[in-house]
């Protein structure tokens, strides 16, 4: 017996509070009352009941005994007694509330999540008062809410602040914590209660072994939805100015759906494309849209389903960057094929008597003479005068071979000549930090110097790339892009950007990439932890938002914003307890008194106020019953 | 000095009612309600027969040249009646919430003033087990004041003897008038008969009954120990919804009863009771049942 913590002395104290004051109310409630009136005349007509003088100090004794005797069954009733086994310590039950983005979708009026809470809710109501619940909040991570609680207010406000997630159930996941919560800190396991929909990756649709103290509580009907799964967007590799745009869809629903995918960019029709997809399948769409400057793609599904949050994605995508580099030469024709082609870059040729010492930004490139001034930006020398050279020329060479490509640099790499003799050629005296490209006549022909502090990086060439030895060699634009990349790292950032579903991510990348390379950071810059596979790097988001990846030159933009909804729906075994179960089931074995005791101290309240009460018709009635029990009284 | 009785505009709502009574009484010249006897009035009444020691000026003299004969004409008597308010101030009147022995000397007070106002005499008379001393007042409104502090200088004292007081009061004022009873009624005898031995002297008889509201209804319940305030006797008893009923209904038919001895004597009848303020009083039941007009 438990009376809001009281023991059994406190119980009885306040029993005898609670009589002493019906007792002082019954003598106050039945006092005589001292009036003064004008006359007495009335009073006699009136035909009221005029008692004897030799009154007894308690009148109507059988009404205080029996509003005493309703009053302790009420109290008794209060405390909740029982017969039988009696539990003292109760049960420690964990409550997995299903918190999923699948809990988001309507179904009728109600959001599924209502449901699953009302359903928490009802099976809270049906524990005994001295049982813990401890609340696990479950979608691809099992959060707890609550510890385990006994004070059901604690727990059901946990339940009513449950929302909706942004990723899918991981089942196996919160019954392996439900199943440790309860070995490591449960005094009595009593049950593991899933409340949710169930909807599941379908690697976990027939999810086993289960946890046996299980029971499952199941919301939700069949619903049809038809989503985005995925959204990829690349520069074309045969267009820079255009995007390759790839959308996944999936139908959820159990019956063929037909859809009208459309695109838009900045508010502006970008592609439309209807798709018919059968129950279960995932269809794929790609579009290619020409675009340079930055905006808001959008992605939607027009299509009216139970889940509208996965209908439609928005993405930012960057612009297509370009840089300007000046070229100061005599012979713009013979450079313009190296640098013109280029989309990442704006070529613009002056010639050399026009050059500008002010030029900050992009990068230079001076043909075979020196500038008044050094530049102020980064500047590609090609066979510079050995007297203004930035780099020291060692020696003049003629008809010298090409001896050597450095291809594990940024700048040598994948480039590579056979029997190349250069018409002539400068060699440079290399000093510590330089980067050598290229080397014939035993000294470096192409060499690259970059500052420590960070200033304007120099590349020399001691050949001309346009002349006939060079000119027709695949390796010249490829050392000129080279450059270029080095240079100016920004431009050619390659970006790929992907909507897709939070929660684990995994990116393909090279292989044996080195990881001191690879960034991968939230909308804040604060990295994430990832890990990585021979080929692949993971990365876990539990919150939609948007995660930049940075492998090398690579970037990947990742926008997290659809929610996850597993493919499969969990159905839970048959030897598995479903439903809420009813009170007096999970107090098997305990017989509760309280509602008869309640209803008996009704019963004799009710008794006390029709015999004993204002009326007169039963009180007389009263007067007729009592007269045996008196006569009896002073027989004794 | 004390409270008036009476606030000034409800004085001034006063003054233009007149103190109504219905029967013809003998008095002097110079009241306001006519009667049937004859005398120097100004309203033609009748003829009759000249005879010795009649007044010649009231002879007609025009019927004489015509008829030879002498016919006396006769005026309607506007008589001027004395009016008496008999108020009850035994102690049955000082008791309940709202009290029933100021607010009779309220009602006094201002049909004393409607009668002042139209040059009535005025006779307070209060009385409980016997009449006591009597204020005599008239001559305008001007007078009123001291009136006033006569009827607010009156303590609650006695029972209530009617027989005794209209003995007393048939035997002081052989002049048959206006009386107006101001009372509760509650005495241990019954009033009936000496109500009547009033009206068969010739008195013209309006009854003010006043009751408090816990006179009529009392709201208690359980267990009371009742004490009357005139006796003195107790009496102790078990009081319910029922036994209210039956009370109320019991001093309804007493106050109907009051009003029968009233009406049976062309008399007036007005029951108010303290939950009523004087100015409704007067002018709602008074007015209706034309004791004032």
């Amino acid at each position: 017996m438990n009376f809001l913590n009281l023991g059994l002395g406190e119980l009885l104290g306040l029993m005898g509070a609670v009589s002493a004051g019906v007792v002082a109310l019954y003598l106050l409630d039945r006092s005589k009352r001292k009036q003064l009136v004008s006359t007495l005349r009335f009073w006699a007509i009136a035909d009221v009941r005029t008692e004897l003088k030799h009154r007894r100090r308690i009148q109507q004794p059988w009404s205080l005994i029996l509003q005493l005797v309703s009053l302790a069954l009420l109290l008794i009733a209060i405390a909740g007694p029982q017969l039988g086994v009696f539990d003292v310590n109760g049960r420690d039950h964990v409550l997995v509330l299903d918190t999923s983005a699948w809990m988001g979708s309507r179904a009728g009026q109600a959001l599924l999540m209502d449901q699953a809470k009302a359903s928490a809710r009802a099976y809270l109501r049906s524990l005994p008062n001295r049982d813990r619940v401890m609340l696990v909040r479950a979608d691809a991570l099992a959060t707890p809410a609550t510890a385990f609680e006994s004070n059901r207010g604690t727990v059901e406000e946990a339940i009513q602040q449950s929302q909706p997630g942004a990723s899918a159930l991981n089942l196996r996941l919160a019954f392996e914590f439900a199943d440790r919560a309860q070995k490591l800190q449960a005094q009595r396991p009593g049950e593991i209660v899933f409340v949710g929909a169930g909807r599941v990756a379908e690697e976990e649709a027939a999810l086993s072994p289960l946890p046996s103290n299980l029971r499952v509580v199941s919301v939700g009907t069949a619903q049809e939805n038809i989503g985005i799964r995925k959204v990829g967007m690349r520069r074309s590799t045969a267009d820079p100015d255009s995007w390759d745009i790839f959308v996944a869809v999936r139908n959820y629903g159990t019956r063929a759906r037909t859809a009208d995918l459309g695109l838009q960019f900045s508010k502006a029709p970008a592609g439309v494309r209807r798709l018919t997809l059968r129950p279960g399948t995932e269809e794929q769409a790609t579009f290619t849209y020409r675009e340079r400057a930055a905006g808001l793609l959008e992605v939607r599904l027009n299509v009216q389903d139970s889940f509208p949050q996965d209908d439609r994605v928005v993405v930012q995508l960057p612009p297509l960057v370009t840089s300007r580099v000046l070229i100061y030469s005599n012979e713009p024709q013979s450079l313009r094929p190296l640098f013109a082609l280029n989309s990442q870059v704006e070529a613009v040729f002056e010639s050399p008597e026009r050059f500008d010492p002010n030029v900050k930004e992009g990068v230079i490139v001076l043909d075979r003479f020196n500038p008044p001034v050094l530049p102020r930006t980064s500047a590609i020398w090609i066979e510079p005068p050995a007297a203004g050279s930035p780099i020291p020329v060692r020696a003049k060479i003629t008809q010298a071979s090409l001896e050597k490509w450095h291809p594990e640099t940024p700048l040598g790499a994948g480039l590579r000549t056979k029997d190349v003799t250069l018409e002539s050629a400068e060699v440079f005296v290399s000093s510590t930090g330089d980067i050598v490209v290229a080397e014939a006549g035993g000294g470096p022909v192409i060499l690259a110097r970059a500052p420590s502090t960070g200033g304007p990086k120099q590349v020399v060439i001691g050949f001309h790339p346009a002349r006939p030895s060079m000119k027709y060699e695949l390796a010249t634009p490829l050392l000129i892009a080279n450059v270029l990349r080095w240079m100016l790292p920004g431009n050619y950032r390659r970006w790929e950007v992907q909507a897709g579903t939070v929660g684990t991510v995994t990116v393909p990348i090279e292989a044996n990439t080195n990881p001191a390379q690879i960034h991968v950071l939230d909308e804040s810059n604060r990295p994430l932890p990832f890990t990585l596979d021979a080929d692949s790097l993971h990365f876990f988001s539990g919150a939609p938002g948007t995660v930049r990846v940075q492998v090398g030159d690579r970037e990947m933009v990742y926008s997290l914003t659809l929610p996850d909804v597993a493919e499969a729906v969990w159905r839970a075994p048959a030897d598995v307890r479903k439903g809420i179960p009813r009170a007096a089931a999970v107090e098997a074995g305990v017989t509760v008194l309280w509602p008869w005791l309640a209803v008996l101290g009704g019963l004799g309240l009710l008794a006390d106020w029709l015999l004993f009460g204002r009326s007169r018709a039963f009180r007389l009635r009263a007067a007729k019953m009592a007269a045996p029990l008196m006569q009896w009284r002073k027989a004794s | 000095m004390p409270e008036p009785l009476l606030e000034t505009p409800l004085l001034e709502k006063l003054e233009r009612l007149t103190i109504q009574w219905q029967k013809s009484l003998p008095g002097l010249v110079g009241g306001h309600n006519t009667s049937r006897f004859a005398g120097a009035g100004q309203e033609f009444l009748d003829h009759r027969h000249f005879h010795h020691g009649d007044d010649l000026r009231a002879v007609n003299w025009r019927a004489f040249l015509r008829l030879e004969k002498l016919f006396l004409k006769m005026f309607q008597l506007e008589p001027r009646i004395p009016v008496r308010i008999m108020v009850d101030i035994s102690k049955s009147m000082d008791t309940g919430a709202a009290n029933k022995f100021d607010y009779a000397r309220r009602l006094a007070a201002a049909l004393c003033y409607v009668g002042l106002v139209r040059l009535d005499s005025i006779c307070l008379q209060p009385f409980s087990g016997k009449l006591h001393d009597a204020f005599l007042v008239s001559g305008g409104r001007h007078r009123f004041q001291p009136a006033s502090n006569y009827l607010a200088a009156l303590k609650s004292d006695g029972r209530t003897n009617f027989l005794e007081c209209a003995r007393q009061f048939i035997s002081e004022y052989p002049q048959r008038g206006l009386v107006l009873v101001i009372s509760d009624f509650l005495d241990d005898g019954e009033c009936e008969k000496p109500l009547q031995y009033l009206a068969d002297f010739g008195h013209e008889l309006i009854l003010v009954q006043v009751w408090a509201d816990e006179d009529r209804e009392p709201p208690w319940e359980g267990e009371l120990e009742l004490e009357d305030a005139e006796s003195g006797q107790k009496v102790e008893l078990a009081f319910d919804p029922d036994a209210r009923a039956q009370y109320t209904a019991a001093f309804d038919e007493y106050a109907q009863h009051v009003r029968t001895v009233a009406l049976r004597n062309n008399g007036r009848y007005i029951g108010v009771p303290t939950s009523v303020p004087i100015e409704q009083a007067i002018f709602g039941a008074m007015v209706n049942s034309g004791a004032v007009a």
